[in-house]
C-alpha cells in the first residue's frame, strides 16, 4: 500500500506525536508555574522536584494510589481465578459448551457505560456504594471477557496428550486442573492479568460514579480536582499526571513484550 | 478435540442405573463453570436486563418502578443536549471505524517491511494504549491549550500562527480535537493487525515477488484480503469504544462548548450524577445499546458482503 518513504514517514510522525507531548509533560511537571508561563517549551532551568512533593503532601495521592492497586488488583485476581476454572470446564464435552462460551464472552462489546445506572441504584441499596469492595467487584465483571478470552486461548493450546496421559495415570477432575491445567497455564495466566489489571487501573467512568470520598476513590478519580480545584495551578496537575502513570508504565517497560502479547488477545502464543 | 464425559444414565427404562461417577464429574463442570457465568450475569446481563426494563418507568431508586411507557425516550429526543451527544455520539463511532482502524492497518502494513528497531518501535507506539485515557485526555487539554499549548506554540514556530485558535473553546473545532489523541494512538490496533499480518504465510509474499508485483499490489492483494476478519474485530472493539468515550469529552471540554463535544457517556453522568434523572439516564443507556446492536450488525453484514471466497 505504501513506499518506504511514506512508511518510514508515518511511523516517524506516529512516533513524534507519542514521544514529543510525553516529554513536554515531563518536562512542565518539574517548572515552576511562573517558568510555564514564559516560556512553555524550553528545558527547565532547573530540575527541582517541588511539585512532586508539593502533590504528595496536598493530596492524598498514595491513597488514591493504595485504592486503585486494590480494586485492580483485586479484579484481576477474581478474573484470572475464574478464567482458569472456566476454560478447563470448557475442555469437557457437554451440550451447552458453545453456548456457555459465547454466554462468557458476549459482554467483549458491550458498551458497558451504558449499564451504569442499575448497577449505581443497586450498590446504593446493598452497601456497596463508595466501597473498593464494590469498584473490584464490578471491574471484576467488566473485564472478565477480555481476560477469559486471553486465558481460554492458552488453556485450548495445552496438548491433549498431556491431560490424556494424566488422566490414564488416575488423576480425576480437580486433579488434572490443579497439577497439569493450572500449572501449564500461568504464562497465559500472566499475560491476561497484566492486560486486564491495566485495563482496570485506568478505569473512570464507574470509578468516579461509584465513589464518593478518598477512603475509596482511585488515581484516575483524583485527577479530576487538577481540573476543578486546582485549575490555578498547572505544574502541580501534570506531577500528578506523572505520578499516576508510573505503575503502568513501569509494568510495561519490565514486561513489555507480554503487554504486547496480550493485545493480539491471545492470537499468538 | 474436547474431553469427553460418560453420560450420567447408563441404562434407559423403568430402572435407571446412575453412574455417580459421571453425575460428580458433570457437577464439577458446572461448579467450575460458575465464578465465571456469575460475574457475567451479576454486572453485564443482570443490568442490561434491568437498564431495558427500568427505562419505560419512573423509578429514581427507591419505591415501586411505575410503568410510564415511553415517555423518558420522548422526553430525551425533546433534550437538545442529548440529541447533540448522540450525534457526537455516532461521529465519533465513525471516526474509530473509518479513521482509527484505518490508520492503524497502515502502521501495521508499514510495519511489518521494517526490520530495524522494530521493537524499539514498536514499543514506543504502544505505550500511549498503556497509560490511562484519563492522563493522556489532561495531556492533551494542555497541548491545546490556547496560550502555553504545545499545538499553538509549533504552529506559530512554523510561521502558521493564523492557524492557532482555541481548539477547545471553539465549538466548529471541540469535538474533533477531543478525538485526536483517540485517532493519533495506534498501538493496540497496529499490534492487533501485526498478529494476523504474521500468521500470513511467507512463500505468498515470495511467489508474488517472483510475479514482479510490487509492494503496493502484495498489500492489496495478499495482506488486505487476509487480514479482513482482524480489521472487522478492531473496528468492533473502536466502535464499542467510541460508544462509550467518557474521558476525552470529560477532560478536555466537559462536553462544551454548548454541547458541542458532549457524548453519551458524558449525557448519563450528567443526567445521573447532576440531575438526578435516572429515567432519563437509562433511556439514554438503551438508546446507546440499540445503536451498538445497529452497529455491530453493519461491521458483520460488511465483513460478509466484502467476502472475496463469496
Amino acid at each position: 500500500m505504501i513506499g518506504k518513504s511514506l512508511r518510514w514517514g508515518l511511523i516517524v510522525f506516529l512516533m513524534v506525536v507519542t514521544v514529543v507531548p510525553l516529554l513536554w509533560l515531563l518536562m512542565s511537571s518539574i517548572k515552576t508555574e511562573q517558568e510555564l508561563f514564559n516560556s512553555p517549551f524550553s528545558l527547565p532551568r532547573s530540575w527541582s522536584l517541588a511539585n512532586y512533593f508539593a502533590v504528595i503532601s496536598d493530596q492524598p495521592i498514595f491513597l488514591y494510589l493504595r485504592n486503585s492497586i486494590i480494586a485492580s488488583l483485586g479484579a484481576t485476581t477474581v478474573i484470572l481465578a475464574a478464567s482458569l476454572l472456566a476454560s478447563y470446564a470448557l475442555l469437557h464435552q457437554f451440550r451447552l459448551n458453545k453456548t456457555v462460551f459465547l454466554v462468557l464472552i458476549f459482554g467483549i462489546l458491550l458498551p458497558t457505560n451504558a449499564l451504569i445506572t442499575p448497577i449505581f441504584l443497586a450498590f446504593i441499596k446493598i452497601g456497596l456504594y463508595n466501597s473498593l469492595l464494590g469498584l473490584g467487584l464490578v471491574y471484576s465483571g467488566m473485564f472478565f471477557p477480555i481476560g477469559f478470552l486471553v486465558v481460554k486461548g492458552y488453556v485450548d493450546s495445552i496438548p491433549r496428550e498431556i491431560i490424556d496421559a494424566g488422566r490414564s495415570d488416575g488423576a480425576g477432575f480437580h486433579q488434572v486442573f490443579r497439577h497439569i491445567v493450572a500449572p501449564l497455564s500461568v504464562p497465559g495466566a500472566a499475560t491476561a492479568g497484566i492486560f486486564v489489571m491495566i485495563s482496570a487501573w485506568n478505569e473512570l467512568f464507574y470509578a468516579l460514579i461509584l465513589t464518593q470520598d478518598s477512603s475509596s476513590q482511585t488515581v484516575q478519580v483524583g485527577m479530576r480536582y487538577f481540573l476543578t480545584t486546582y485549575n490555578a495551578d498547572y505544574p502541580l496537575a501534570f506531577a500528578f499526571t506523572v505520578m499516576s502513570m508510573i505503575p503502568t508504565i513501569l509494568v510495561f517497560v519490565i514486561l513489555s513484550d507480554r503487554v504486547v502479547q496480550a493485545m493480539t488477545l491471545g492470537s499468538l502464543k | 478435540m474436547l474431553i469427553e464425559i460418560p453420560r450420567a444414565r447408563l441404562r434407559e427404562g423403568p430402572a435407571p442405573r446412575i453412574d455417580w461417577k459421571a453425575v460428580r464429574q458433570r457437577l464439577a463442570v458446572a461448579l467450575y463453570l460458575f465464578p465465571g457465568l456469575a460475574l457475567v450475569m451479576l454486572f453485564l446481563v443482570g443490568p442490561l436486563i434491568f437498564v431495558v426494563a427500568l427505562s419505560t418507568t419512573n423509578w429514581i431508586g427507591i419505591g415501586v418502578p411505575k410503568e410510564i411507557g415511553l415517555a423518558n425516550f420522548t422526553d430525551l429526543f425533546r433534550d437538545q443536549s442529548f440529541v447533540k451527544s448522540l450525534i457526537n455520539t455516532i461521529a465519533w463511532t465513525l471516526v474509530g471505524a473509518f479513521i482509527q482502524a484505518p490508520l492503524s492497518t497502515l502502521a501495521a502494513l508499514a510495519m511489518m517491511r521494517i526490520k530495524r528497531g522494530a521493537k524499539v518501535i514498536r514499543t514506543i507506539l504502544v505505550l500511549p494504549n498503556v497509560i490511562a485515557a484519563t492522563a493522556l485526555a489532561l495531556l492533551w487539554y494542555f497541548i491545546f491549550n490556547p496560550t502555553l499549548g504545545l499545538l499553538n506554540g509549533t504552529l506559530s514556530s512554523l510561521g502558521l500562527s493564523k492557524l492557532a485558535r482555541p481548539w477547545l473553546e471553539d465549538p466548529q473545532t471541540a469535538l474533533w480535537a477531543t478525538m485526536v489523541p483517540f485517532c493519533l494512538y495506534v498501538g493496540f490496533g497496529m499490534i492487533l493487525i501485526s498478529s494476523a499480518i504474521s500468521t500470513i504465510p511467507h512463500e505468498y509474499y515470495e511467489s508474488a515477488e517472483l510475479d514482479g508485483a510490487t509492494i503496493r499490489q502484495q498489500d492489496w492483494h495478499i495482506t488486505l484480503p487476509l487480514i479482513r476478519p482482524t480489521v472487522a474485530l478492531l473496528v468492533l472493539f473502536n466502535v464499542s469504544y467510541g460508544l462509550r468515550t467518557f474521558e476525552y469529552p470529560f477532560f478536555m471540554t466537559g462536553g462544551g462548548p454548548a454541547n458541542a463535544s458532549s457524548t453519551m457517556s458524558l449525557y448519563i453522568y450528567n443526567q445521573m450524577i447532576v440531575g438526578l434523572r435516572f429515567g432519563a439516564s437509562m433511556a439514554a443507556s438503551v438508546v446507546t445499546l440499540l445503536l451498538g446492536a445497529v452497529f455491530m450488525a453493519a461491521v458483520f453484514f460488511a465483513l460478509r458482503r466484502s467476502d472475496p471466497l463469496r
